[in-house]
């Protein structure tokens, strides 16, 4: 092994090319190695059918952190972003649809044709998610606090963390200690009485969680998503291209700053000499050193996979093999012959409230039943589906005239009571576009195509661990200072030298960058040693 | 004290609504303190859901609640209970009869249960006492929190700051395995943190059952762990987990506690139903009874639930409409029903017939995880479980007192029973149903239980609610949940027992550290009182 490099990362989704950029942007030489062809993880557009593409796996973006949308400079990148001026719709079966709007104003006009008292308690609730969202982004931009023997600057930042807590004052500051650990389902109901607008919004504290709208903490899931987007049920934001193109734009600037990228380059083992890590064997069987080495996968991956567990205490392992990431989540992305007709919209032109995301889960009791079947290891017959029309937006991603429409699928848990998913894909498939039928009777006929994910294939093809697309369950018992484990969310782990920079660690959930920006900073400090 | 001046009206220093365990323990601080003490219960017998009750002649029944285990060792010493009439009987043990035949049975002794838990699996056997040993230290982590006034977080006041210090103290004190441990239980559900240590789905099932009784939580919930230590909490003679029975039934413990509130002065009328809070400009002036009659005092200590309190009890224009809303939101969410049954005999268990000693302990219908779950599923959805979970005891094994020679008295704790039943159902309708599923369920593990019924006493959330006061029907007086406990139970910002009123304070179980037959609200609502009366008296 000839030269030494400064870092290598272990896989390129957009986590890895965010700790790359930065590394790179420090001065430092950080070489990525992607297992697949192209970089980008679970951001990535993909041709299923002859003609047309769609976003595989994550079809909306977190927002990404505008923090670094501005140092990548992502645009100047390539990456054009699209903000659909609807965020979410939201269909009922007997032939209503809830248009949320960005405009709260205009999302209020919308809100009203079902409840006059919703449209006056909407915008109450988006100012208390803005200001108890802009707390909680400080808290997800921290290096959570070592809690063995806090530093001092960790005791610091714990105090900042507390002095922004006290200035929402005594009523928002009641309200984030009491929302958080609460079920989501209680805390629409203390703003909303609509069925329709309660559950679109709860569905923003499950969405890709173990959790039901009834689960305690599903209210903190919201509250962190609310961190980065006050949109009370979430805005939508696509990309020219689908989300790939946004990892596209990343990797192409942690070249720009001077990283390597290597596609093709599957990492078989992270070599370790007497507790420290030394670099890397590839499945081709090549060798590269590393002063340091850093993982975009998930932890169990990485720590019991990658790395020989003989160099971790029982204990460890142990603790690490409980750390929850049973995947609740499948895709199904459809190759249309032509736009669906949706019964709730009507006639007249429908484009505007199929911009955004589409939801389907019109009762908190329709989400709650889904969720039940995946307790038992089976999954719903009546799924909570969030769909979207990205070429409606972007009309390259599809031939003229025709359309792909993204559908990300809940509940369906990782392990099936009998039977296994290869078996079920079509079933799953059928279940899905029967599902939409019942609000698009047309759409099966107009279906050319469909590409079926289940959470097998995530694990299989795209390296989730328990086909979780968070790299572990959001509970309140894996966030923060627990995320992964207690004492190890500073990015740094049992092993020297060996960080985690992937959605496993604080603050994970969703295509932010946060994990990756925060794991850069760390590793930083440890390469200046 | 004011009350001095104006002798000629009977004045009290401190009313006290509700006669159950905790206003009586609440009257017996303060009457011991040397205040005049008048203590209003509705009822004609005192105990709240801490009664005995002969519901059928010769047949005692702690109608509610039915086994202790949490009562603060202070208060029993405080109190000097012993003295006045309390005597704890041992409940040895938890037997769980399974469908397959088989059963788990866990009792006190070490070495059998060790031996029992290994018939189903060698390596929850190890782990049994390695997971004892872990919530002991749990245990006294917490339990001086229980007899802590919660700090209030959202002031700068030193006083409340150190108490927050001395709790990050107390953490940092904990080993970090204890740390970890700790910081799950306050998070994870029940199952979660059990799968964390078991394989065996039976052990699993019953333990995780303490860690939903009297909540609105299944046992996947996340929240339910730290239920589970709440129940684990369990001290009686300074042993962890060990539960018992009262002699001569649950309202024993009330009567004791009665009892010394008499000998230090205290005066208790039952059949005096409080209508309303006597309040003038913000402040508790006393009370109205229902008959009319108007009775002063300087201070006002309410027993009973926010909801009957502030919402019931007092003007709605004389409140703060945000802590209004607060008590409104407070959840109640009743979840459980009781079954108590008078039997010709013992009832034989298929799996281990004849009578035994398993008879003895409690007896619990909690034979898998998904089980348990289920049984919460049909409640989200408003309908009792159709398979639920039971807690059976039958006292009159240890205590013959409460039944007649030969003859037994079968309590049944019975979850879930939504207070909220799904449109188109009312529990008068359903109380027979909802009986006779109890009876059935029980008789699937011991068939010859049907032919052994001569009475029985059938109590939904509405009995609990219209009986006892509960409201909602819940035993604890509102849920266990996260958000409902500590700094933030009842309700944000008034934790420390005081109100929006003054000298109108509160001293039940929807005050920290919360339900069961605790008495700390009580002891530490007097405390309190006390500390603002200071400079009066």
């Amino acid at each position: 092994m000839a030269e030494i490099r400064d870092v290598i990362i272990v896989g390129g989704g957009h986590n890895g090319l965010v700790t790359a950029f930065y590394l790179a942007k420090a001065g430092f030489k950080p070489l990525v190695l992607e297992r697949r062809a192209q970089p980008g993880g679970a951001a990535i557009t993909e041709e299923f059918h002859p003609g047309f593409r769609c976003s595989t796996l994550a079809h909306s973006a977190g927002p990404i952190l505008p923090s670094i949308l501005r140092d990548m400079q992502l645009t100047s990148h390539g990456l054009t972003l699209i903000n659909p001026q609807v965020g979410v719709t939201a269909l009922a079966p007997e032939g209503r649809a809830l248009v949320l709007y960005n405009e709260v104003a205009r999302a209020q006009a919308e809100i009203a044709r079902f409840s006059e008292k919703d449209a006056r308690q909407y915008p109450v609730f988006q100012q208390a998610l803005e200001k108890i969202g802009r707390v909680i982004s400080e808290a997800l931009s921290l290096t959570p606090p070592l809690i063995d023997d806090p530093s001092a600057g960790d005791l610091w930042a714990m105090l900042q963390t507390g002095r922004n807590l006290r200035n929402l004052g005594k009523k928002d500051m009641y309200r984030l200690l009491r929302w958080g650990p609460m079920a989501v389902a209680d805390l629409v109901a203390e703003f909303f009485e609509n069925e329709l607008l309660r559950s679109v919004v709860a569905a923003r504290g499950i969405f890709g969680t173990g959790l039901g709208p009834w689960s305690a903490g599903s209210s903190l899931v919201l509250l962190i998503r609310s961190a980065g987007d006050p949109h009370p049920a979430g805005s939508a934001v696509f990309a020219v291209d689908g989300i790939g193109a946004i990892t596209q734009a990343m990797a192409a600037a942690a070249k720009a700053a001077g990283a390597e990228i290597r596609a093709n380059a599957e990492v078989k083992e992270i070599s370790v000499q007497s507790g420290v890590a030394t670099g890397v064997v590839l499945q081709s069987g090549e060798e590269i050193a590393a002063r340091v080495i850093v993982s975009n996968a998930d932890p169990r991956r990485t720590l019991l996979k990658l790395v020989d567990p003989i160099h971790l205490t029982p204990d460890f392992v142990m603790k690490l093999q409980h750390y929850r990431m049973p995947g609740t989540i499948a895709k199904v992305n459809l190759a249309l012959s032509g736009l669906p007709k949706f019964t709730a919209l009507g006639t007249g032109d429908p484009r505007d409230a199929l911009l955004g995301r589409i939801h389907i889960g019109p009762e908190i009791d329709y989400l709650e039943r889904a969720f039940d079947e995946s307790k038992y290891g089976n999954y719903s017959e009546h799924p909570y589906l969030e769909a979207t029309i990205p070429s409606l937006t972007d009309p390259s991603l599809a031939p003229a005239g025709k359309h792909v429409m993204s559908v990300c699928v809940h509940y369906a848990p990782f392990k099936l009571k009998s039977g296994d998913w290869s078996s079920q894909r079509d079933r799953l498939g059928n279940t899905v576009v029967k599902t939409l039928s019942e609000y698009a009777p047309n759409i099966a006929e107009l279906v050319l195509d469909g590409q079926i994910i289940t959470p097998q294939d995530l694990e299989n093809t795209y390296g989730l661990t328990g086909g979780h697309i968070f790299h572990g369950e959001l509970a309140l018992d894996q966030f923060f200072t627990m995320r992964p484990l207690l004492n190890w969310a500073r990015y740094h782990t049992p092993i020297e030298k060996l960080y985690l920079c992937g959605s496993g660690t604080h603050p994970g959930a969703g295509l932010t960058g946060g994990s990756g920006a925060n794991a850069a900073r760390e590793i930083a400090k440890e390469l200046r040693r | 004290m004011a009350s001095r001046s104006n002798g000629l009206k009977s004045k009290y220093d401190v009313i006290v609504i509700g006669g159950g365990h905790n206003g009586l323990t609440n009257a017996a601080y303060l009457a011991r303190a040397g205040k005049k003490v008048l203590v209003l219960e509705r009822r004609h017998v005192l105990g709240g859901a801490a009664v005995t009750e002969e519901v059928f002649p010769g047949f005692k029944f702690s109608v509610c609640s039915y086994v202790v285990s949490l009562l603060r060792p202070e208060i029993i010493r405080d109190l000097d209970l012993p003295r006045h009439g309390l005597e704890i009987l041992p409940l040895d043990g938890t037997f769980t009869p399974m469908p397959n035949g088989d059963y788990l049975w866990r009792v006190n002794d070490h070495g059998k249960t060790r031996r029992e838990i290994a018939r189903h699996s060698k390596l929850d056997a190890e782990a049994y006492e390695e997971f004892g040993k872990a919530m002991q230290a749990m245990c006294r982590f917490v339990k001086p929190i229980l007899s802590m006034v919660p700090p209030d977080p959202s002031t700068l006041n030193p006083r409340e700051l150190m108490k927050l210090l001395f709790i990050g103290r107390r953490f940092q004190g904990l080993t970090s395995e204890d740390k970890y441990n700790q910081v799950q239980l306050m998070t994870m559900s029940a199952v979660d943190f059990l799968d964390e240590w078991f394989e065996t789905d039976v052990l699993k099932a019953t333990m995780s059952a303490s860690g939903i009784i009297g909540t609105f939580l299944g046992v996947r919930s996340p929240g339910t762990a730290y239920v589970l230590l709440h129940h684990y909490m369990g001290e009686i003679d300074g042993a962890f987990r060990s539960w018992g029975f009262a002699r001569g039934g649950t309202g024993a413990i009330s009567n004791a506690i009665a009892e010394a509130a008499r000998e230090a002065g205290a005066e208790i009328r039952t059949e005096s139903p409080v209508a309303k809070i006597l309040v003038q400009n913000n402040r508790a002036q006393g009370v109205v009874l229902s008959n009319g009659d108007e009775i002063e005092a300087d201070v006002v200590s309410s027993g009973v639930d926010p909801r009957l309190t502030f919402v019931k009890f007092i003007e709605e224009d004389q409140l703060p409409g945000e802590f209004l809303e607060d008590v409104r939101r407070y959840k109640f969410r009743g979840s459980s029903g009781k079954v108590n049954i008078a039997l010709d005999a013992l009832p034989d268990f298929t799996c281990l017939p004849g009578p035994g000693a398993h008879l003895r302990g409690a007896i619990s219908i909690s034979p898998s995880v998904d089980y348990m779950e289920k049984a919460y599923d049909d409640a989200k959805y408003g309908n009792f479980s159709r398979h639920p979970y039971i807690d059976m005891v039958i006292p009159s094994l240890t205590d013959p007192s409460v039944a007649p020679p030969g003859k037994h008295v079968m309590s049944c704790f019975v979850q879930y029973a939504p207070y909220k039943l799904r449109p188109g159902l009312n529990w008068d309708d359903q109380r027979e149903a909802f009986g006779n599923n109890v009876i059935d369920t029980i008789s699937e593990y011991a068939p010859n239980l049907k032919n052994l019924i001569i009475h029985k006493q059938v109590l939904t959330p509405l009995d609990l609610e219209r009986e006892f006061g509960l409201s909602e029907g819940n035993i604890f007086q509102g849920e266990l949940s996260l958000e409902q406990l500590f700094f933030l139970r009842p309700v944000p910002g008034y934790a420390q027992f005081r109100t929006p009123i003054k000298n109108l304070y509160m001293c039940g179980s929807a005050t920290h550290p919360g339900g069961g037959i605790m008495g700390a609200p009580g002891r530490l609502a007097a405390l309190e009182i006390l500390k603002d009366a200071g400079g009066a008296s």
